[in-house]
């Protein structure tokens, strides 16, 4: 009786075993293919500048200007995985006179890689939202990388004279698109 | 064994294995003395994933690996876990106490252990499948991010007594030394992304961040001054440089009737010190992002927003102790047994009243901490005696990986020798790269009885 229990028990041993090779078809070599693509949106810059603050004691004052360090592509993810940015910008001027918008996208030596620049007419009691868009892909992404700081410039065309009491203001809202194409392969 | 989830329903009060004492220190398990064949008493691996099969993810089907990764996390939510856990007895042995009238027995071993388990952390990976911009509005949880992975050693020393004809007690303690652990289970926070109001920016985002992620035994192996080799520092350090923990597993065994039986037992109810190679990095804080917003005015310094929010949620790296709990498992079983055994008429060495039953029907139910909702198995079990010392069992489970989880295990002595093998999921082992789950054990032992 033994040796007849023990083969028995080998038999199904070497069955579940044998059970264990029947696996379909896989190809774990897929990992390669992994390629990820998300697409993320995030506000860019904003300001909203009140009519009275183009007057300073009484005197109009036509050019603004600021500059802010922005260096996004010091992450990896964003210097080498970015495959297309897209910009998008709102601009609502509802004080009576006309400005132009400079964006000044400025590398680390502090030269200019290029100038985004928005025409806003003056507001004359309608509707007044301008949108404007900026694709960066290819070459123009590639300089865009350099970027270390963004100068802001705003000219106030001539026009009815501002008082500290004048109505309405200059508001931009903006925000990017970031196409990515991360790949597992690359 | 079914191990992360550790719930060895197969091995469960299957009492011809000296091993069932590891589920349950008062099994009803005798012998003179017994001891398993280094390294080849216990082996077990397991592999458990709710929500999708390796099957799913590798298939070589010509369907595109991303669409699939896009169904499998698209199938998923952040409750299901995968999870694989290995074990290696290294020794093990046991032996009565008092002379041949005693009913007492001392039993010990160490065993090897690596575990895993993650949940699906679900909302970062349509973070990185599609990004936030489908997603306007959604609150992405940070919380999903659940992981823990441990390699340990474990050593234990046991005792169960049959106090009389209807009850045995056991109890076993247990020292965890552990190589290597990685904790990161009580997460928060999100990322969340809506559109701004018209006073603001286009959106209106938000990041509130409690990341931590624990390590012991780890973070010497991630510089880049370290050239040892990984494998053999681990094992090192898994027997004699881990961190040291302590715990208890208490279990027992009462008969209602003499084919009426109930078990009970907790199993790792212990924690580990983590003390040895501790690293704990953390990102914790929270930052509105508004975008570079000049403010036209000449006296402030040129700001930085990535600055600002590399202030605000500060990666800090802490060397601090820290304990982990083991994760307690409570098995519990009802037996009925019917049939007397025909093997025993034949034989002479047992009186009428030890003779033994052929069948037996019970159920158990299993549960387990988990960092989640606890882990609870249901399972419905038929052993039946097949000749004299060769008895088989075949279980069906109902838990999270699964609703159709049949198991079939054989454990047979011939002379001194005592074999086992114990399989799971047999349904699926048609094809096991479909399953969601599965997990194989086996073992031999040397038990000497009295009769020997």
């Amino acid at each position: 009786m033994k040796p007849a229990g023990m083969s028995k028990f080998t038999t199904l041993l070497v069955f579940v075993f044998l059970s264990f090779s029947c696996s379909g078809d896989l190809d774990f070599d897929q990992i390669d293919d992994l390629k990820l693509e998300p697409v993320v949106v995030a506000n860019l810059t904003y300001f909203n500048i009140p009519a009275k603050d183009f007057v300073d004691n009484g005197n109009e004052q036509s050019i603004a200007f600021d500059a802010q360090d922005f260096n996004p592509f010091r992450n990896s993810l964003m210097r080498e995985e970015l495959i297309k940015a897209e910009f998008n910008f709102e601009i609502r001027n509802t004080v009576n006179r006309a400005y132009k918008i400079d964006l000044v996208l400025i590398d680390s030596q502090n030269n200019t890689i290029e100038t985004l620049s928005f025409n806003v007419p003056a507001y004359a009691g309608t509707n007044n939202v301008l949108n404007f868009t900026e694709v960066f892909e290819n070459q123009r992404l590639v300089k865009l990388k350099r970027l270390q700081k963004i100068g802001f410039v705003i000219n106030m065309a001539a026009g009815p004279p501002l008082t500290e009491n004048s109505p309405g203001s200059l508001k931009l809202r903006s925000a990017g698109t970031l196409n990515f194409d991360i790949e597992a392969e690359d | 064994m079914i191990c992360f989830s550790q719930n060895k329903q197969i091995l469960y009060n299957f009492t011809s294995i000296p091993q069932s004492l590891l589920v349950n220190p008062g099994a009803d398990v005798s012998y003179k003395y017994f001891f398993g064949i280094p390294g080849l008493s216990g082996v077990s691996a397991n592999f458990g994933s709710s929500s999708f099969s390796v099957y799913d993810l590798f298939a070589d089907n010509g369907v595109d690996f991303n669409d699939k990764v896009r169904n499998v996390v698209n199938k998923s939510s952040n409750k299901d876990k995968i999870y694989t856990n290995q074990q290696l007895e290294l020794f093990s042995g046991g032996f009565r106490i008092g002379g041949e009238e005693s009913r007492s027995y001392i039993s010990f071993g160490g065993y090897q252990e690596l575990d895993f388990l993650m949940y699906v952390p679900k909302d970062m990976a349509i973070l990185a499948l599609d990004g936030n911009r489908d997603y306007i509005g959604k609150s992405f949880n940070l919380g999903d991010i659940n992981l823990r992975a441990e390699v340990l050693s474990v050593f234990h020393v046991g005792f169960h007594k049959k106090m009389n004809d209807k009850l045995v007690l056991g109890g076993r303690v247990k020292l965890y030394s552990s190589g290597a652990n990685a904790n990161s289970t009580r997460n928060s926070g999100f990322i969340y992304t809506t559109n701004g109001t018209t006073d603001q920016n286009i959106y209106y985002q938000y990041i509130s961040s409690n990341l931590e992620l624990q390590t012991s035994g780890i973070a010497a192996f991630t510089k880049d001054e370290y050239d040892g080799n990984i494998t053999n520092d681990l094992i090192y350090n898994t027997f004699f440089n881990g961190s040291l923990g302590l715990g208890f597993d208490a279990g027992l065994t009462y008969y209602f009737r003499k084919n009426l039986q109930f078990t009970a037992s907790i199993i790792d109810v212990g924690f580990i010190r983590h003390t040895k190679d501790i690293e704990t990095l953390t990102y914790k804080g929270s930052y509105e992002y508004d975008g570079v917003n000049p403010g036209f005015d000449f006296t402030n310094e040129p700001e930085n927003v990535l600055d600002d929010f590399q202030k605000a949620i500060p990666r800090d790296t802490l060397y601090n102790k820290y304990t982990t709990w083991r994760p307690a498992k409570f098995n519990t079983s009802v037996e009925y047994s019917f049939g007397k055994s025909r093997f025993d008429q034949d034989c002479s060495c047992k009186p009428p009243g030890e003779r033994q039953y052929v069948n037996a029907v019970g159920a158990q139910l299993f549960t387990m901490t988990m960092p989640k909702d606890p882990f609870v198995a249901f399972t419905a079990f038929y052993k039946r005696r097949l000749l004299r010392k060769l008895e088989l069992k075949t279980t069906y489970t109902v838990d999270s990986f699964s609703y159709k989880n049949i198991g079939l295990g054989i454990a047979g002595t011939w002379g001194k020798l005592n074999m086992y093998f114990l399989v799971d999921n047999v349904l699926e082992y048609k094809d096991i790269t479909k399953t969601n789950s599965a997990a194989f054990q086996l073992g031999i032992n040397f038990v000497f009885q009295d009769q020997d």
